[in-house]
Parts: C-alpha cells; sequence; structure tokens
C-alpha cells in the first residue's frame, strides 16, 4: 500500500476531513469512470461515487490495511453499484438475449472510440450480469490483476478467472449477434475476448 | 488496432468539476444527520429506560410482592376498629396467682357453727 495513503487512512480514521479530501481528490475520476463503466449511467455514477467516499470517511475504522486502500474502495463501489443493478433489474427485467437482438449495429470503423461501437459495447455490458460484469470491467477497463480482483470482490480466483472467461465471451456473442444483422461489422477482429 | 484498448476506452469519463465540493458538502450533511440521530437514538433509550424502570416498579410493588396489599387492608381494618374503641392495657404479675403450697405454713382451720340451726356434725 502506498505509504501516503496510508497515513490520509489513518487520519481519515481519526476524522480529519482534508485527509479525506486529498482521498477523494486523488481516487475521484476513477471511481466514478469505474462506476459509470459499471452501469452506464453517468449521473447514477457520480451519485454512487459520492455515497462510495461518504462511506469510505465513516467505515474508515473498519478498513484493515491487509489489502491495498484502492481494493477497499474498489469493493465498496462494486457493492454499491450491485445493489443498485439488482434494484433496477427488479423494476425492469430484461433477458439478456432480447437486449442483445436490440443492439444498434456501428458502422466498423476499427476504432475503439467509435461511437457506434462504443454504443455496442456500452449495451453489451449493460446486458451482461453484474456478476461478469464487474470482473470483467475491473480486469479490462480498470488493469487489476486477477488476484486484486479476488480481493475487491471477495471471491476465489479460480472464480474470477471463470467469471472474467465467461464475461468476455457473453460480451463477444453479444457483439457477434450485431454483426449478423449487418455483416459488414466484424466485433471480433475487434474484440475477440483474448488480451 | 490493439484489442487490449477497447474496454479501456469505452467511453471513459472524469468526475464533475465541483464534485469534491459537493462530497465534502454532503460529507457535512451527513454528520450533522448522524449526530442528530445520535442525540435521537439517546433520548429514545432514554426513554425506553426510564419506562422500564417504572414498569420494573409497577411489577415490584403490584404483582412480585402481592402479600402487600393484603396486609395494608388488614392494617386498615385495624386502625378503623382501633378508632371505634379505647384500647385499655394492663399490667399483669403471676406472682401471686401460682404460689407452691408447700412451701407455706400450714393452716389449720377452726370451723364452728354460727346458726341457730339444729346441731348438725360437720363431716371432713
Amino acid at each position: 500500500m502506498n505509504m501516503d495513503e496510508q497515513k490520509l487512512v489513518s487520519l481519515i480514521q481519526a476524522g480529519d476531513e482534508s485527509a479525506f479530501a486529498e482521498i477523494v481528490r486523488i481516487y475521484k475520476d476513477r471511481i466514478v469512470n469505474y462506476l459509470f463503466q459499471l452501469t452506464g449511467d453517468y449521473q447514477k455514477a457520480v451519485d454512487l461515487s459520492q455515497e462510495t467516499f461518504l462511506r469510505v470517511f465513516f467505515k474508515a475504522d473498519k478498513y484493515k490495511p491487509i489489502a491495498p486502500f484502492s481494493s477497499w474502495i474498489y469493493a465498496i463501489a462494486s457493492n454499491l453499484a450491485k445493489t443498485d443493478l439488482k434494484k433496477r433489474r427488479r423494476i425492469a427485467l430484461v433477458p439478456l438475449d432480447d437486449v442483445q437482438y436490440g443492439l444498434e449495429v456501428s458502422t466498423p470503423s476499427g476504432d475503439s472510440r467509435d461511437s457506434g461501437l462504443a454504443g455496442n459495447l456500452r449495451q453489451a455490458l449493460d446486458g451482461l450480469s453484474p456478476r461478469y460484469r464487474v470482473p470483467v470491467i475491473l480486469k479490462d477497463v480498470e488493469g487489476y490483476s486477477q488476484e486484486e480482483i479476488a480481493v475487491i470482490i471477495k471471491r476465489p480466483i479460480g472464480t474470477v478467472k471463470a467469471r472474467i472467461s465467461r464475461g468476455r465471451a457473453m460480451l463477444r456473442k453479444s457483439l457477434e449477434k450485431a454483426s449478423h444483422e449487418n455483416p459488414a461489422f466484424q466485433p471480433k477482429e475487434i474484440y475477440d475476448g483474448r488480451y | 488496432m490493439d484489442d487490449t484498448n477497447l474496454l479501456r476506452n469505452l467511453g471513459a469519463v472524469g468526475a464533475p468539476a465541483d464534485f469534491e465540493g459537493r462530497v465534502m458538502t454532503a460529507l457535512a450533511r451527513r454528520k450533522a444527520a448522524a449526530a442528530a440521530d445520535r442525540r435521537t437514538r439517546t433520548l429514545r433509550y432514554s426513554l425506553a429506560g426510564a419506562a422500564a424502570a417504572l414498569f420494573a416498579g409497577f411489577l415490584t410493588f403490584n404483582v412480585v410482592l402481592p402479600g402487600r396489599e393484603d396486609s395494608s387492608s388488614s392494617g386498615a381494618s385495624a386502625l378503623a376498629e382501633l378508632r371505634d374503641s379505647l384500647p385499655i392495657t394492663e399490667t399483669m404479675s403471676y406472682r401471686n396467682e401460682v404460689r407452691n403450697s408447700s412451701l407455706e405454713p400450714r393452716t389449720v382451720y377452726i370451723l364452728e357453727q354460727v346458726s341457730d340451726a339444729s346441731y348438725k356434725h360437720i363431716k371432713y
């Protein structure tokens, strides 16, 4: 763990608001981006990020420095996002297949920043169960190792590997189905699930 | 294209400009709410404790000690009787009431006839 962060967390545990503000400054962009990738809703991501940081402050005494602080804050964010996704699923339960068929096909520019492809990926991610979405995003977006993801989601490393693999396969399948509607679009060339 | 960057570059976003200020404002609000909640909880527990103490006292004097009510009622009736009559208490010494006759001098009783009636022997 970063020594500075450890010191900051100790100060937060003592109720120091300036140390808390420093933690917010360090992590705000990463947490907002992570939650945006999980939820697909920017405003929701900002709200959940705010709640994540508030929990960091109020639950700081529960943090034990056996794992990196970043793992702990990502675990809080993941749990909040999963709870929110479950709530939303209860409101509108849509089968994954229906979501896949509903993908909008983009122009195959081959550029990952292409808004159409991003939209397809976004929809494919939204159709992915949180149990697969969280490890896939932690691995492929946030760049965490499988061991770190196992700490964050509190699951054995074998489970993490399986969920990442399965999640990527489901994403690839979603994009392939989208490509069938427009043969010019070949997502397999863009995303084959192997990193 | 670089496969590994596909998801990594998927619409990356950052926090809004006023995010830190919003978090600190929310923190202050949440702290105030937590303090108010603590006060409310303390008051609630105090009231609950007081109510429990009152209830325990009620149980103690009305259920756990059931004879108290009877004794108090009999005491009340005794007091009523005392109001109607004047109690007189005399001390009594039994020293002269019970005597050992063997320790006393023998008594000789001489009986003679004092009436004018016909003579009759008195037999003992």
